[in-house]
C-alpha cells in the first residue's frame, strides 16, 4: 500500500497530509488521555501496536504472483479507536520512509490516510456494528482485522486512481486497474491476517480480561462468554 | 468436554492452507517473481502518466538502503521491534498473574 516517494504530484501529498493531521493531532490528545486515566493500558497499546511493527515488515506471497504485507491494525483499531491507531501506523510508516525507502516524506499523509486512517475506520465501524450484537468477539476480530486490512489497499487505490485517471475511462477505470494491483493481491493475505489476530486477541482475554472490561471494549458478558469458550 | 483449541487449529490450518497455496502458485506461474505490489503500483502509475518510471524524482530527498540485505536487515528490525513489544507485555501479563 505504500506510494512511493515522487510518485504523487505535490498538490495531492497536500491534500492527504491535510486529511491525516487532524487525526493525528487527535490521535495524539487521546493517547495522553487514556494513558494519564489508566496507566494499565499502556502494555496493551504495546502488543497492539507492536502487531503493526511486526505483520507490516512481513511481505507475503499472494496468488497473483505478487508479494504484499498485512497491516496488523485491526487489534489497536479494536482496542484503541481508530485516531490512536493513525499515530501507531505513522510512527511506523515514518520508520519506514527513512530508513527503507518504502513510502516517503512526502506521501507519507497519503500513507497515514489510507493504513492508519480509513483502513482502521472501516474495521471501527465494523466493529462498532458486531459489538452489542451476539456475535462472538473472535469473529468480530476477524471481520474488523480482515476489513482494515483490505481497506487499506482499496484506499491506496482510490488514491492513485485520483492522481491517475486514465485516459480513457478517466477515474473509474483507473481505480479498477489499481484495485487489480492493490486489494486482489491483498484478499488471502486479509483473510489469514483476520485468524492470526482472533487467535492473539484470545490471548489477551485469557490474560487481561479486566483491561478490556474497564475500556468498554467488550462487555464483561461477553468477554465472559469468551473466556468459558476457551477454557 | 469443550474443544479448547478451536482457534488454534483453524489458525494452523489457515497458515498449511496458505503455504500450500504459494507452493502451487509459484510452481503454475512460471516466471513470476513475487515483487512487491507497491513496485507493481509504481509501474502502473508510470503506464497512465506516461512517463518513464526513472522519471518519478523524489519531491523530499530520500536515503535509500544501498542493497538487499541492508534493506531486509531494518526490515527484519522493525519486526523485531515490534516482537519485543508483544512478547515482552505477554510475558510481563503471565508473570503478574502467577504472583501469590
Amino acid at each position: 500500500m505504500h506510494i512511493m516517494e515522487g510518485f504523487l504530484p505535490w498538490q495531492w501529498c497536500l491534500v492527504w497530509w491535510i486529511v491525516a493531521l487532524p487525526f493525528i493531532l487527535f490521535g495524539i490528545y487521546q493517547l495522553k488521555k487514556i494513558l494519564a486515566a489508566d496507566r494499565e493500558t499502556l502494555p496493551l497499546l504495546g502488543v497492539t501496536g507492536g502487531f503493526i511493527f511486526i505483520l507490516s515488515a512481513l511481505k507475503l506471497p499472494s496468488v497473483t504472483g505478487s508479494s504484499s504485507h498485512p497491516t496488523g491494525t485491526g487489534l489497536s483499531t479494536i482496542s484503541f479507536g481508530p485516531w490512536i491507531t493513525s499515530v501507531v501506523c505513522a510512527i511506523v510508516l515514518l520508520f519506514q520512509s527513512l530508513f527503507l525507502a518504502h513510502g516517503g516524506l512526502s506521501v507519507l499523509g497519503a500513507n497515514i490516510v489510507s493504513m492508519g486512517i480509513a483502513g482502521p475506520v472501516v474495521g471501527y465501524g465494523m466493529y462498532r456494528l458486531l459489538r452489542d450484537t451476539s456475535v462472538n468477539i473472535y469473529i468480530t476480530v476477524f471481520f474488523v482485522t480482515a476489513l482494515a486490512d483490505i481497506f487499506t489497499y482499496v484506499t491506496t487505490s482510490l488514491e492513485l486512481a485520483l492522481a491517475y485517471p486514465a485516459e480513457t475511462g478517466g477515474f473509474v477505470s483507473s481505480f479498477i486497474l489499481f484495485m487489480g494491483i492493490f486489494a486482489v493481491t491483498q484478499l488471502p493475505l486479509a483473510i489469514i491476517e483476520g485468524i492470526v489476530l482472533a487467535l492473539v486477541f484470545k490471548y489477551i482475554v485469557a490474560l487481561k480480561p479486566d483491561i478490556l472490561v474497564r475500556l468498554k471494549i467488550f462487555s464483561e458478558e461477553k468477554i465472559d462468554n469468551a473466556r468459558n469458550d476457551a477454557s | 468436554m469443550k474443544f479448547r483449541y478451536t482457534l488454534e487449529l483453524l489458525t494452523v490450518t489457515a497458515l498449511i492452507a496458505f503455504c500450500l497455496v504459494f507452493l502451487y502458485t509459484s510452481s503454475a506461474m512460471k516466471g513470476a517473481g513475487f515483487a512487491g505490489s507497491d513496485n507493481e503500483g509504481s509501474g502502473l502509475i508510470a503506464e497512465l502518466s506516461g512517463t518513464p518510471q526513472e522519471n518519478f524524482t523524489p519531491l523530499i530527498p530520500q536515503w535509500h538502503p544501498p542493497g538487499g540485505e541492508i534493506e531486509s536487515c531494518l526490515f527484519a528490525l522493525q519486526a523485531a521491534i515490534g516482537g519485543l513489544f508483544v512478547g515482552g507485555v505477554f510475558g510481563f501479563w503471565i508473570g503478574a498473574q502467577k504472583k501469590p
